[in-house]
């Protein structure tokens, strides 16, 4: 049996990683179908697509990462999911402006909170704005950043649980439990990233256009939120070792 | 927000689909088990069988919680079901011969926490809010054990977790080469995932019809079942395999046309539309 210290300690890691994803959805700006059509700012897809293209990659890179230690994982994941948050931010610009059309303006707020660029006469009439201004870029960077945290903190830790309770569950050493170790974990790391990042969207109602949006100021009930859905996820992933 | 769009008119009544969905999956997945008791692998395609009525269900549940609109877009729900499924799946094969109906409880209370979160936490007042994710997570943790029963033949922890490869003295275990040790999981939980979401998510919008949409649930879980046939190559025995190929292929075929034929009659509604009257003294 493994020890309940390394219980406790991975059931933590869990809740903290998955209050990262629940609170790092809130800062990327998603768009949804309105987005797609030019009439919202923000990547013009929903929250489980962005979490599942962007976070996840965090979270394989941060995977990839885990044998070099907690702190190289932790900083490869992050470094993942906001690189490729800000690939795509960089991308959904480049088709805005050179394939639509269209200039970035922001709808909910007069001035960009950083460049204090004006927004207003950007924004066409009857739209809540288009394209992604900077604010927004930057949001979605940090948001692909605490994304790809979250994930790594509950993969990795889920990992150890793994790594010292398997060997003796399937009656075999510990190099020939790697593989299942590393799967269950990615799989239960997946699950809980999932989970938590459709919560964060239900509670922005599906679309937000970054940290200056009014919508932010609703997270702290979505970090009551991920605190216990991960919680919850966390106690049934390390009790299929414990049963 | 949690203004009802659209709301379901005539058509199968959702607790029958309900009742003939969690019945069927559940007597497919225990219909594998008669491998064990017979020492074969032919009966591994009623797992699949039973995850595509699981998903049949499951998509009705995924158009009665979106048809209110609830703004995060369709796929959130196939990924929050299997997410939650999956955690509850992998749980419940550690109960060895109540796996299915282990399943079906810690989904459910995976779903109805999950739900209730969404509910009095995050404020979604949708009504049939707590119900709908219940559903789904018992949908998405038998779905997946239905198609993980179908690739291995099995459908606990131990089997799903050990393969074996072919060492100089005979067969040797190799976890590496198991459905879970080779991550063949992940790849069954996007299988599922996307046949979940996409019938309601290509059905939806005033022309919506309960059969067209059904049958494309049907059309997508037999194309996820043909990838996972595929897949079984690694792990069963000639029959089962074969099998395996044969339903898929025969039952995606058969529900591919049954959607195609539903789409036309559908398309030929809308020609029939009059052409839109300029308004008087209009421009």
């Amino acid at each position: 049996m493994i020890e309940m210290s390394l219980i406790i300690i991975a059931l933590i890691a869990i809740l903290i990683g998955g209050v990262l994803v629940g609170f790092g959805v809130h800062f990327v700006p998603v768009g949804g179908a309105p987005a797609a059509m030019g009439q919202a700012p923000g990547i013009a897809t929903g929250v489980a697509m962005l979490a599942a293209g962007a976070g996840l990659a965090g979270l394989f890179g941060g995977a990839l990462a885990s044998p070099l230690g907690i702190a190289v994982a932790l900083a490869a994941g992050g470094a993942g999911g906001g690189l490729m948050m800000a690939i795509t931010c960089t991308m959904v610009n480049v088709i805005y402006v050179y394939g639509m059309g269209i200039p970035a303006a922001s709808g909910k707020v007069l001035k960009d909170p950083i460049t204090g660029d004006s927004q207003k006469e950007y924004k066409s009439q009857g739209t809540e704005g288009h394209g992604l201004p900077f604010i927004s870029y930057v949001g979605g960077v940090i948001g692909g950043i605490f994304g790809g945290l979250g994930g790594t903190l509950i993969y990795y830790e889920l990992l150890q649980v793994y790594t010292a309770a398997l060997p003796a569950m399937l009656g075999a050493d510990a190099t020939a439990i790697t593989a299942v170790a590393v799967s269950l974990a990615g799989i239960f790391a997946i699950g809980i990233f999932l989970v938590n990042s459709v919560l964060a969207a239900y509670n922005i109602t599906g679309t937000i256009e970054g940290p200056h949006d009014p919508k932010f100021k609703r997270f702290p009930r979505a970090i009551v939120a991920s605190a216990i859905a991960s919680l919850v996820c966390g106690i049934v992933a390390i009790l299929i070792v414990v049963v | 927000m949690s203004v009802k769009i659209e709301v379901i008119e005539g058509g199968t009544p959702h607790n029958t689909i309900l009742a003939a969905g969690l019945v069927a999956a559940i007597v497919g997945i225990y219909l594998t088990y008669v491998n064990v008791i017979m020492n074969t692998t032919a009966f591994a395609v009623f797992g699949g069988l039973g995850a595509v009525a699981a998903l049949v269900w499951g998509s009705h549940a995924v158009k009665r919680l979106a048809s209110y609109g609830i703004g995060t877009g369709v796929p959130s729900m196939g990924m929050i079901a299997f997410g939650s499924g999956v955690i509850g799946m992998l749980l419940a094969t550690k109960f060895g011969l109540a796996a299915p109906i282990a399943a079906i409880i810690i989904g459910a209370i995976l779903g109805a926490i999950f739900g209730g979160i969404s509910y009095y936490i995050l404020k979604m007042h949708i009504p049939v809010m707590i119900q709908s994710m219940t559903e789904l997570a018992i949908v998405g943790a038998l779905t997946l054990m239905g198609f993980c029963a179908m690739v291995t033949g099995r459908f606990t922890f131990d089997i799903l977790a050990k393969g074996t490869t072919a060492g100089i003295f005979g067969a040797v275990p190799d976890y590496s080469m198991s459905l879970i040790g080779g991550s063949i999981i992940t790849v069954t939980f996007i299988l599922g995932a996307i046949a979940i979401q996409h019938p309601f998510n290509a059905c939806l919008g005033p022309s919506w019809k309960q059969d067209r949409m059904l049958w494309l649930a049907v059309e997508c879980g037999f194309l996820s079942m043909i990838g996972l046939a595929v897949i079984s190559f690694a792990f069963l025995g000639f029959a089962g395999v074969v099998l395996n190929l044969v339903v898929a292929g025969v039952g995606w075929f058969y529900a591919f046309a049954q959607y195609i034929m539903l789409s036309k009659r559908d398309a030929a509604a809308w020609l029939d539309m009059k052409p839109i009257v300029e308004p008087e003294g209009g421009h």
